[in-house]
């Protein structure tokens, strides 16, 4: 091959610029949706990770603020009557189930205190798994983007790479010219595609381990309303 | 959830706004690689080269190429030169050649010697006015002395002595010209006599060579014809020389020799093997007729360590 075609066929490729507009630009039109789709992954990924860090957190300081009243001798009518009203989440979630199937158990015509503790107990279970259902929803995308990214990014960079091999037997020509600009776009979606799943990951098992931290909140409370209640129905029948 | 959806897309609209700027990073341009000519020639092209023509034209003598002057190294190959065949004289031919004349080098005479005997002429001149007596006396002793110098004078002539070699002017100016701005580290040739002129041809330079392509197909016919026995042990004694006469019809004209010699059934075996291979090879249809000097007459080797090798 002359020499000078060499440096001719090389002078187009050697304008291409790599920063990441350009990258993103140049890159074949799979790589380019693999690149949004990661993309579109972490935006949720954050807005997942920001929704339930605030409501983790709201959950935490209202458990702590129903905790405080509770046990400050408080009357558990007057307590269920202030709660009632509006609708409540988690703890006060549970006492106010807890509290209706009381009343209801008491105040209707036929007063059955036969089966009262096996359903009190039904009743908390159920607000208790319906609660942690609240808390865990959408959690699984978490797991999922953290898992599944880096092989969607990986994926990117394949399809890129093989492109980069195509343009070098197109151009007869292995320079570092013709094979960096293919392989840098093919990197980059892998690039992305980590940015997206690490944090996933990281916010995944947080968030995992707060809720259960949370459930077993809930649960040591359910067992010890169960027992107040309890002593309350050998009380009286 | 659409709040904190907002708040992520903004921040990683500004994750990226930021990328933009700080990894604007400077074009890619790559350094134009020196492009350097290069062009093939065969092992056979290569001795062409160096063969040197028989119509070149005749130089004085070839001397080697020199820069610097040096004592000069005895030769290791003393070119013979060819002694001139006298023509055959048959009757048609009228006049007989003239005979080379051989010039027989005249013994001179020897210098030191010459200057001894004048010594005693003399003497004998100066004495003949005195007394018989005492020029008897003084004669033997003269001729004493001029046996002994006789005796003493070295009999081989003084080395003939060299013209001094011309002394360069020293001229401050060009001492800049003088410089040797080549790499210090470089080897310079050394002789007798500076040279800087190559020679036309190497004297060793041979050019109709079998070229790698006929020799590896010559080799790939013929191990593929080639059955060692199976489990050869000590594959290294095991190599088989076997010299192959060929006439021009690229078929065999007499029966191949094997050159190397060994004991032992598998070694008798594989030698049998490798000489029905060279058999049953024929015609060796690889080999081109331009290269027939080459292949006339060769010696094949076969090596069980190659075939195991692949």
């Amino acid at each position: 091959m002359n020499p000078a075609d060499v440096a001719q066929s090389a002078l187009p490729i050697a304008s291409t610029d790599l920063s990441i507009w350009g990258l993103f630009l140049s890159a074949h039109w799979v790589v380019k949706s693999v690149m949004l789709g990661l993309l579109a992954c972490s935006i949720w990924v954050w807005a997942i990770a920001i929704d339930k860090t605030l409501l983790y957190m709201r959950t935490r300081r209202a458990m702590d603020r129903f905790e405080q009243s509770f046990w400050s001798g408080q009357s558990l009518e007057e307590l269920y009557r202030s709660l009632s009203s509006r609708p409540t989440h988690s703890m006060a979630a549970l006492f106010v189930a807890a509290m209706r199937e009381w009343k209801r158990s008491f105040e209707g015509q036929s007063r059955s205190f036969a089966g009262l503790q096996m359903r009190i107990e039904k009743v908390m279970d159920v607000t208790i798994a319906r609660e942690i259902e609240r808390l865990e929803r959408r959690l699984l995308v978490l797991a999922t983007v953290g898992s599944a990214g880096p092989f969607i990014g990986l994926f990117g960079t394949v399809w890129g790479i093989m492109s980069s091999f195509q343009s070098i037997a197109a151009s007869k020509n292995t320079s570092l010219a013709v094979v960096a600009p293919g392989i840098a776009e093919a990197l980059f979606a892998t690039a992305i595609g980590l940015v997206a799943a690490i944090p996933a990951t990281i916010f995944y098992n947080k968030f995992v381990s707060d809720v259960n931290k949370q459930a077993g909140r809930l649960e040591g409370f359910a067992d010890e309303f169960a027992a107040i209640l309890s002593r309350q129905i050998d009380e009286r029948g | 959830m659409r709040k904190s959806l907002a708040i992520s897309a903004v921040l990683h609209a500004t994750a990226l706004l930021w990328g933009l700027i700080s990894f604007n990073a400077a074009p890619f341009e790559p350094s134009e690689a020196p492009s350097i000519p290069v062009d093939f020639i065969s092992a056979t092209d290569f001795s062409k080269l160096t063969a040197g023509t028989k119509d070149a034209p005749k130089a004085e003598t070839q001397k080697p190429r020199v820069e610097k002057v040096a004592e000069k190294k005895p030769d290791p190959e003393p070119a013979q030169k060819i002694a001139e065949k006298p023509e055959i004289v048959t009757s048609s031919t009228a006049e007989p050649p003239p005979t080379p004349e051989t010039k027989k080098p005249e013994p001179k005479a020897k210098p030191v010697p010459q200057a001894a005997e004048s010594k005693p002429e003399k003497t004998e001149k100066v004495e003949q006015k005195t007394d018989p007596i005492a020029e008897a006396l003084k004669k033997e002793e003269a001729k004493k002395e001029s046996e002994q110098k006789q005796a003493d004078a070295k009999p081989t002539p003084l080395p003939p002595k060299r013209p001094a070699p011309p002394q360069p002017k020293f001229d401050a100016s060009k001492v800049a010209a003088l410089l040797d701005k080549r790499d210090p580290q470089r080897q310079a040739a050394t002789g007798e006599v500076m040279n800087a002129s190559a020679s036309l041809g190497a004297p060793t330079g041979n050019a109709p060579e079998l070229s790698q392509s006929e020799l590896d197909a010559l080799r790939a016919r013929l191990m593929q014809l080639w059955n060692p026995p199976i489990g050869i042990q000590a594959a290294g004694t095991m190599i088989i020389r076997i010299r192959v006469i060929l006439g021009r019809d690229r078929k065999l004209i007499g029966p191949p020799q094997v050159i190397t010699s060994g004991k032992g059934t598998m070694y008798e075996s594989a030698r049998d093997s490798a000489i029905r291979a060279v058999f049953r090879a024929q015609p060796f249809d690889m080999l081109k007729s331009e290269t027939f000097e080459t292949w006339r007459d060769m010696e094949i080797t076969f090596d069980p360590r190659d075939m195991f090798r692949g």
